[in-house]
């Protein structure tokens, strides 16, 4: 008998089986009583409220998104590409820097990069209170370690023999480094920095889920309140806005700009956020420094955790990425040959627009209107978040790529499902992989949004030990969503070496 | 005796390919023109390398006016250029910028970014690409987009721009055609041209087509890592070339 040989694409089918036990737990948790409601909310998608009042208000809430998104995406780019090259190779090499500085500040980026904006955003809220600056800051910490990790990698691709050359022209090291730096800076600004604003508006979102103020805080109370057409003006609105900002950083083709007003901007944008942070810096230490309500309890907090209990937790933790990650990469392949057609395309893509723009802690509050709390209802959650995700990309590898495998195979006589399997998704199957190497990092991340709302996981004790200034049990937490994040990013990164 | 510009004394160097340089020694005085021949893979490249300081050899020591490599400062060093055999260009950057790259060694930072947002001058760097027979329409064109030749001799302008006393060569006339061929090595070896340009004055040129030697007042041969023979260019025979072809 044959050995069974795995390659990329059965690979991308096999993770369809976490749906087994996930089904298994949602059917045991059903209940029929939120149905009447997640009509009234599907309903509501296509009746929104429209009046003055809500008109105003969803206005202001976008310009109150907007100024979030726009400074923190602003602020953490200019770090980003600050840290970015301080943090690559090429900077010590020229500088003739001891090289454990570099491994140092690497380490302090991966720990800023591996705790989700909105837990950085709990624990800001809880020492400042709420206000805008600390949706702000709260996006900007991780956003700033993202952004630093992706220009240092685009930076160490400079091929060395480049480097020697311009070493050897003996100019002043700072000369060296900017003539090095410069264009893979601008070439990952370009390609890489624009999209990061959708993922700032994202980000806002979903913080003002908490409360920091944005679109998402009213998304939040016309959830709680149960106004469905309320909160369906606000998505659609949050779509808009997502939609029109894709489109402007679209049209603002930089490769078609001249050198001069590409720079120009560059400098402006860099005066701006050091303004940025100069305000922000004189926010936290004078201004709001005083109302630093929790001091006490950080000096006299002590650690109540059970053992026992926390394991159980991180275990859940980890078992919720799994899961999640399952979905989000055995999903889009299986129902775009499922629905292979014209008709079944648009309806998958309408579909995944829907579970990318309901912020995931909206839809887990959708879907506990007929599920008991539960591992498998969060994995559920992310999982659709995120396949909605993955499933856009491989579309549009899938769009983009020569298909005359397809149609020879076709031509063939063989079945459309059988050609698109083997004529098409085959050569996408290595790189989508690598993407969801590369999402499954994000996912990890997520699992605190989902922990905290769907009360599983570390989030959950999270938001217990924060809402008792339990400090020391925050630490441990963060120490901990910290260690999975980074054990998760090297795995993940061993994959995708492996993929690429 | 004169004092040489550049000295290799016993110079030995491994990389990891296990390639080995053995014991190697050159005096370089100023003025002389030089040819390094030898057969791919001999080691004209990497004595080329540990000339410029960029390799460091394991055993033995490079001097430049008679001081070690790692006790000059960086106004000394730059009166080495060198012309890379890959040439080492920056692929992102416009011709112009590259060449004007080549003033950083005496230009302030200041000078580096303007070079970079495209708002520096050019004047000197168009200047030197005109007289490698570079046209005008490809000066401000991403390397990216220029021909093989086109390439080669924006790398040969970025080295002259420097204005070196001392230019190492590393195979300079691939990709070109016989007459920009013979243009670029006229250039090379002439210290005053119409142009009214400084060329180097003291040129080590490594190369293999040897109906290119006129001009050249001394030449070396290697092989397997050595020197084998090292003479004047009229003391050249037959016999010297076949050893190391």
């Amino acid at each position: 008998m044959n050995k069974l040989k795995l390659n990329s694409s059965s690979i991308t089918f096999i993770p369809i089986l976490v749906c087994i036990p996930i089904a298994y737990e949602l059917f045991i948790n059903f209940h029929i009583g939120g149905i009447e409601l997640l009509k009234e909310f599907i309903i509501s998608a296509l009746n929104p409220k429209i009046n003055n009042e809500i008109i105003f208000t969803l206005v202001k809430r976008l310009n109150e998104t907007i100024f979030i998104a726009f400074s923190s995406w602003l602020i953490s780019m200019i770090f980003g590409i600050i840290f970015g090259i301080l943090s690559s190779e090429i900077f010590f090499k020229i500088l003739n820097l001891p090289i454990f500085l570099k491994r140092f500040l690497n380490l302090f980026l991966t720990f800023m990069r591996s705790i989700h904006e909105m837990i950085w955003g709990l624990i800001l809220m809880q020492i400042y209170g709420i206000n805008f600056s600390i949706g702000i800051i709260a996006i900007c910490i991780p956003y700033i370690a993202i952004n630093a990790k992706v220009f240092s990698d685009q930076i160490e691709n400079i091929n060395l023999k480049t480097v020697e050359s311009i070493k050897q022209i003996n100019g002043n090291k700072y000369s060296t480094l900017i003539t090095l730096v410069w264009a893979p800076v601008i070439e990952t600004f370009k390609n890489f920095g624009l999209y990061r604003f959708e993922c700032a508006i994202r980000s806002t979102a979903i913080l003002g889920l908490f409360g920091v103020g944005g679109i998402g805080t009213s998304i939040f109370l016309s959830f709680q309140t149960l106004n469905f057409r309320e909160l369906w003006t606000y998505l659609w609105g949050l779509a808009f806005l997502i939609i029109i900002s894709k489109e402007l950083l679209n049209k603002f083709n930089l490769s078609n700009s001249s050198k001069k007003f590409l720079t120009s901007i560059v400098i402006a944008l860099f005066c701006i956020g050091l303004f940025s942070l100069s305000f922000f810096v004189y926010f936290i230490f004078y201004k709001n420094g005083i109302p630093f309500n929790s001091i006490n309890n950080l000096l006299i907090s002590n650690l109540n955790f059970n053992s026992y209990d926390f394991l159980k937790l991180l275990l859940e933790t980890i078992v919720l990425c799994l899961l999640s990650t399952g979905i989000a990469i055995s999903f889009p392949p299986i129902f775009i040959l499922i629905l292979n057609n014209q008709i079944g395309i648009t309806i998958i893509r309408i579909i995944s627009f829907l579970f990318r723009l309901i912020p995931p802690p909206v839809l887990i509050l959708l879907l506990l209107m007929f599920n008991d709390p539960s591992i498998s209802l969060a994995a559920i959650t992310l999982g659709l978040h995120n396949a909605a995700i993955t499933s856009k990309l491989l579309l549009a590898n899938l769009y983009n790529q020569d298909n005359k495998q397809y149609i020879a195979m076709k031509s063939l006589g063989i079945a459309k499902r059988s050609s698109w399997l083997f004529g098409s998704f085959v050569k996408q199957a290595n790189s989508y992989l690598a993407y969801c190497a590369y999402r499954s990092d994000i996912i990890i991340r997520e699992t605190a949004i989902l922990g905290v709302i769907g009360s599983v996981g570390l989030g959950w004790q999270l938001k217990e030990s924060l809402s008792s200034f339990a400090w020391e049990e925050v630490l441990v937490i963060l120490i901990a969503y910290s260690s999975i994040a980074i054990i998760g990013e090297l795995i993940n990164g061993k994959i995708k070496s492996n993929l690429t | 005796m004169i004092n040489p510009l550049l000295e290799l004394k016993e110079v030995s160097y491994k990389n990891k390919n296990n390639f080995t340089l053995n014991k190697v020694s050159l005096r370089i005085k100023s003025g002389e023109k030089i040819a390094l021949l030898g057969k791919n893979g001999s080691g004209k490249s990497t004595l080329i390398s540990l000339l410029n300081g960029t390799l460091k050899p394991n055993k033995g020591s490079v001097k430049l006016f008679n001081t070690e490599f790692d006790k000059l400062n960086l106004y000394q060093k730059s009166k080495i250029s060198t012309i890379w055999q890959d040439l080492r260009l920056i692929e992102d950057l416009s011709a112009e910028q590259n060449v004007n790259c080549g003033l950083l060694g005496k230009q302030s930072f200041l000078f580096a970014f303007k070079n970079l947002l495209n708002i520096s001058s050019f004047n000197k760097a168009h200047q030197y690409m005109q007289v490698c027979n570079l046209k005008e329409s490809i000066f401000s064109k991403k390397i990216g987009k220029i021909s093989g030749g086109q390439k080669q001799r924006v790398a040969i302008a970025r080295s002259l721009v420097q204005e070196s006393d001392i230019l190492l060569a590393d195979e300079p006339f691939n990709n070109l055609d016989p007459k920009l061929t013979s243009n670029i090595k006229n250039l090379l070896l002439i210290t005053k041209n119409k142009n009214k340009i400084k060329v180097p004055n003291t040129t080590l040129i490594s190369m293999h087509r040897l109906d290119l030697l006129d001009g050249f007042n001394r030449i070396i041969g290697m092989k397997n890592g050595e020197i084998l023979f090292d003479l004047e260019k009229t003391k050249l025979k037959k016999f010297h070339l076949n050893k190391i072809y």
